[in-house]
């Protein structure tokens, strides 16, 4: 049963899923927090926080709460869910795409789509920062990641890492 | 898609390409080395078709690197080359986050919890950081109106992502719409 929820949730998550993998954050979070309860906020975006330190999408971090709810079948689980439908939805395009080229809505889609994924990446900060600036050595990390990340192109895998040694000795 | 004669290239050859890229592309920085593989080392796409692709990966739902590996490698070897560079693409990830995962989540260790909670806090940096930029890029009225309408729908009304999707693609397609249209 809770198998077949998160394939459900997670299904969902991936058609609706425009704007690449953190436009869903918001209705995730929604989802496997404030609905079905499974993780809470703050284990959330420390999920998030792995995704990012893993290779790969961010979007695995799908496994995590499958992981959470249902072990390493509800890992297996969540990322068929959130990758699979969307793969064969882009298979199927990607023979008709040739089809649209000089379709004037082809452009005006991808035009119009643009803010409205960015809204969403808007609320998907905010929805993250309620679980994870919960201090005033957090918030001072993520100011000072926001800083780092403006003005220079380190590596941001280096710099949760950096963040998890920071934590390990600071916040422990 | 579009071009006659898509260069044929084995399953294995999309299986290394993809796969290496999944399981050495830390920390962002998945589409230029992907790019990398398909146009310049392998020459399955030439720089306008990956170009071509990028843009249908980013069009539509799912994330970018799974859907550019679905398009590549249906275009070098059909669906059986879709398939293998697919699973090449998000298995990896999955691996090493799930080792990572066991270990960080199953642990009452201090120190593991700190470590998490420092993490957090700079994924979140990390992520305000890429939208403060991506905002700055579309300075005027209109997108900024869309932006600041859809993240207000999704945090103060608790609107559904369907919902938000359905309401503000129609709005956002009837005020982007070109000016010489609209004359």
């Amino acid at each position: 049963m809770t198998l077949r929820r998160l394939a459900l949730v997670f299904t969902i998550l991936s058609l609706l899923g425009f704007g690449g993998g953190n436009a869903i954050i918001p209705q995730m979070h929604a989802d496997v927090v404030d609905h079905y309860h499974w993780i809470t906020s703050a284990e959330f975006t420390r999920f998030f926080a792995l995704g990012k330190l893993a290779p790969g999408p961010t979007t695995t971090m799908a496994a995590l709460v499958g992981y959470a709810v249902a072990g390493l079948a509800g890992a297996v689980v969540a990322t068929i869910a959130v990758f699979v439908p969307a793969a064969v939805l882009v298979y199927g395009a990607g023979h008709v795409w040739g089809r649209l080229r000089g379709n004037p809505w082809r452009e005006r889609f991808a035009r119009a789509i643009k803010p409205v994924v960015l809204g969403l990446l808007w609320a998907g900060v905010v929805t993250l920062a309620r679980g994870a600036t919960d201090a005033p050595i957090t918030i001072g990390i993520a100011v000072v990641a926001t800083i780092v990340m403006l003005r220079t192109d380190w590596n941001q895998a280096i710099l949760v890492l950096a963040a998890g040694a920071f934590g390990a000795v600071v916040l422990r | 898609m579009d071009s006659p004669e898509p260069k044929r290239g084995s399953l294995l050859g999309l299986a290394i390409s993809f796969g290496r890229v999944s399981a050495t592309a830390f920390g962002g920085g998945q589409m230029p080395a992907i790019r990398r593989e398909v146009v310049r080392r392998n020459g399955w796409l030439d720089d306008d078709s990956f170009l071509e692709v990028l843009a249908l990966a980013q069009l539509l739902p799912g994330s970018n690197p799974s859907n550019v590996a679905v398009l590549v490698g249906s275009r070098v070897g059909g669906m059986a080359g879709a398939a293998v560079a697919f699973f090449a693409t998000v298995l990896p990830g999955f691996a090493i986050l799930m080792v990572l995962g066991a270990f960080a989540l199953d642990s009452h260790l201090p120190w593991v919890g700190g470590a998490l909670r420092g993490c957090a806090a700079m994924a979140v940096g990390l992520t305000l950081a890429n939208t403060i930029e991506l905002t700055a890029k579309r300075i005027n009225v209109v997108d900024i109106a869309i932006v600041a309408a859809v993240a207000a729908f999704v945090l103060v009304l608790h609107a559904s992502l369907a919902l938000t999707l359905a309401i503000f693609i129609p709005v956002a397609l009837v005020l982007t719409r070109p000016k010489s249209e609209a004359s």
